[in-house]
């Protein structure tokens, strides 16, 4: 035993390959793996150069974006008005005000969608209720219907209690519309908890609702953070929503002024402009995801254990 | 502290009409260390949960000293628990752990704060009070989940197979731990576990269970020495007891040639012509061939202090846990010469044998 020891420390510094060899199942050629890495990088290619695309255009004027689409801009550069397109749609598009409201509507959102789908996905987990699994299942039911089949009835209903043109009226239906898969998301998480700690708080003498607090959302917080990233991405690109409940400047979110704007500025030919505002709505999320991508990738895949 | 017991109680599960424990009495005494000991699936943690309120009780009742508390939710009960894998809060340190039941109990800060550094000093907790469970070895886990359970000085403590996840040389060290904590705690204990070893070493008395059916509470020497039926018998002992098919005849049993005598009592009580004969490996003594049980050498077993010979004979055998029986084995002092293949015959020390009706399974009275 010592002498091994001995040996290593004195022998000559052991060299780690620089590559660890791959198990032998992973090693050779396969047509599924070739095409599947085929597949993986085209993809990738394409949406790196849509984004390149989009940020390129953004700083050029209409006609180099229709005659040198790929090429690095240059015209509003010479002219030392580098950022001249995103002023001019940020002044235009009224995205000032549109940009508060809509950090504001979409956290806010996102933090209500939350705090109401984890106690219920704890309840519908964890507490024993009766028919639990057939609850779960209805919820689910919610992410097969898509939105835009409920639009219209969804209008009425809220013309009926005043809530059109109305960012409070917005937010119920954010939140009322993501709970499905929210809740589905976080039973996952719950699910995947152990069950001894519930019991071991029990003995320890928590109520359900101390349990809940204390215990089970501190553990379950990677799912809680990954459902929040989720919601608030989604709601800051929803536009369907924003453009059939909003129709006054005053109450317009980012997606809901890019669409004012989009009209305004293809009249006016500003295509420069137009770009850049898309830009502005799509870059701070772009931003977000890479900052979070992965821990929103475990949290999606973490209920799959177990 | 309290005495625990148990009055009928049954526990059936959803979808399975056969009671995971069968109308279960068990007598606790205060202070006392009892190990319920079994084979897997047989109802030792189905039992255990019913006292600490984690499963329902279908039938009889539970009290804990004088309190009914069969219906009483957990934490009525006053009682603390060791879990298999810890269960230890993973966001919480070792003295949040420790100290949770206290926090809830609304203890004040300085107390609370003293009796979790009692606490760890007892267990050697000290230095790692601000640690998180992930960053403790599986010893130390094992003594928070130990910290946890004592800082509330319960009347009951329960534990269910706490040492199954630590290796074999911890696992004989904490044993010891736990027994003596035990005994200067004074507080009842219930204590699970499937490991035989660990059931007579560590118990005041041992209940073993088979089939959510109590087979025999007892001190361990008496499980040992007069286990009450055929499944104790195999169960307790390592080496297992020789377990051998005999017929009656006369005023003996007839073993493969050699007659074990039976008492007027004995044979009355017996409810056929079968019976089984039991023998400890160590209750043989080994002749030369032709006297006794003619046996081969089939394996040698070296354990330096003893030597287990593993022999087959033509005898037929009882098997308790349904398998192949296993050869005789017989235990020789260490460093005999014994070899593979050598022919021996094999006598009963008197007083060694243990007989069993094989009918009922029944020991019969000695
Ligand atoms: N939640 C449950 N639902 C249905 N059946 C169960 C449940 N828990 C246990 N059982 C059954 O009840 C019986 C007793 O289980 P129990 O967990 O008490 O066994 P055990 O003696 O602790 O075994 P082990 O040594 O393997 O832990 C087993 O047959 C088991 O299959
Ligand atoms: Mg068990």
């Amino acid at each position: 035993m010592t002498s091994t020891v001995d040996e290593r420390l004195g022998g000559p510094v052991r060299k780690p390959p620089r590559k660890p060899k791959p198990a032998p199942t992973a090693r050779g050629f396969s047509p599924l793996r070739a095409l599947g890495m085929a597949v993986v990088w085209l993809f990738t290619a394409l949406n790196v150069l849509v984004l390149y695309w989009l940020v390129m255009a953004a700083f050029k004027s209409p006609i180099e974006i229709f005659t040198k689409p790929f090429a690095l801009p240059s015209y509003w550069i010479e002219r030392g008005q580098a950022f001249r397109n995103l002023a001019y749609a940020w002044n235009n598009a009224g995205f000032g005000r549109a940009f508060v409201i809509t950090v504001v509507l979409v956290a806010v959102s996102s933090v209500a969608i939350v705090l109401l789908a984890a106690p219920a996905a704890y309840a519908l987990t964890r507490l024993g209720v009766r028919g639990a699994n057939g609850l779960t299942n209805f919820v689910a039911i919610g992410m097969g219907i898509p939105f835009q089949t409920v639009v219209i009835p969804l209008f009425i209903g809220m013309a009926e209690l005043d809530l059109t043109n109305n960012l409070f009226g917005l937010f119920l239906i954010y939140v009322a519309l993501s709970l499905p898969f929210t809740v589905f998301l976080l039973t996952g998480f719950f699910r995947s908890l152990p069950d001894e700690l519930e019991e071991a708080a029990a003995i320890d003498g928590a109520s359900p609702a101390r349990t809940f607090f204390t215990i089970m959302l501190p553990l379950a917080r990677g799912g809680l953070i990954t459902a929040l990233i989720l919601n608030a991405i989604g709601l800051w690109n929803e536009t369907l929503l924003s453009i059939v409940f909003l129709n006054e400047n005053a109450n317009f979110t980012l997606a809901r002024a890019l669409f004012a704007f989009n009209s305004a500025a293809s009249y006016q030919s500003e295509y420069g402009g137009l770009v850049a505002g898309v830009a502005i709505v799509v870059l701070p999320m772009l931003v977000l995801y890479v900052l979070l991508a992965r821990r929103i990738i475990t949290g999606l895949t973490l209920g799959a254990g177990k | 502290m309290a005495t625990v017991s148990f009055a009928g109680t049954t526990r059936y599960y959803a979808g399975n009409p056969v009671p995971a424990v069968d109308g279960l009495d068990l007598e606790v005494a205060d202070g006392e260390f009892l190990v319920l000991v079994g084979p897997s699936g047989c109802g030792k943690s189905t039992t255990l949960r019913m006292l600490a309120g984690l499963e329902g009780v279908d039938g009889g009742t539970i009290h804990i000293g004088e309190r009914d508390v069969t219906d009483l939710p957990p934490k009525e009960r006053d009682i603390a628990m060791v879990f298999q894998n810890y269960a230890l809060y993973p966001h919480m340190t070792v003295g949040e752990n420790i100290g949770f039941h206290l926090k809830i109990a609304k203890m004040a800060k300085s107390e609370r704060e003293s009796r979790v550094r009692e606490a760890a000093a007892l267990l050697g907790l000290t230095d790692y009070l601000d640690r998180k469970p992930a960053k403790l070895s599986g010893g130390q886990r094992q003594r928070v989940a130990m910290g946890r359970a004592i800082v509330r000085s319960p009347q009951v403590f329960c534990m269910d197979e706490p040492l199954s996840n630590l290796d074999a040389k911890l696992r004989v060290q904490t044993r010891t731990q736990i027994a003596s904590l035990q005994r200067r705690l004074g507080v009842t204990t219930i204590y699970v576990t499937h490991d035989q070893v660990e059931a007579m070493t560590m118990g005041d008395r041992v209940a073993v269970l088979k089939d959510g059916l109590l087979q025999q509470c007892d001190t361990p020497i008496g499980l040992f020495g007069k286990p009450a039926n055929l499944f104790v018998a195999g169960f307790i002992g390592s080496p297992a007891m020789n377990l051998i098919v005999g017929t009656v005849s006369g005023e003996s049993a007839e073993v493969d040639g050699s007659a074990i005598p039976l008492t007027p009592a004995q044979r009355a009580a017996l409810t056929s012509e079968a019976v089984v004969v039991g023998v400890r490996p160590e209750g043989w003594e080994i002749k030369a061939p032709g006297d006794g049980i003619p046996a081969t050498v089939e394996v040698v077993e070296e354990l330096g202090s003893d030597q287990y010979l593993y022999c087959s004979t033509s005898t037929s055998r009882v098997s308790v846990d349904g398998g192949a029986p296993e050869p005789i084995a017989v235990r020789a002092p260490g460093m005999s010469p014994w070899q593979r293949g050598e022919k021996l015959g094999l006598v009963p020390v008197p007083g060694a044998v243990h007989l069993f009706d094989a009918a009922t399974g029944a020991r019969l009275p000695d």
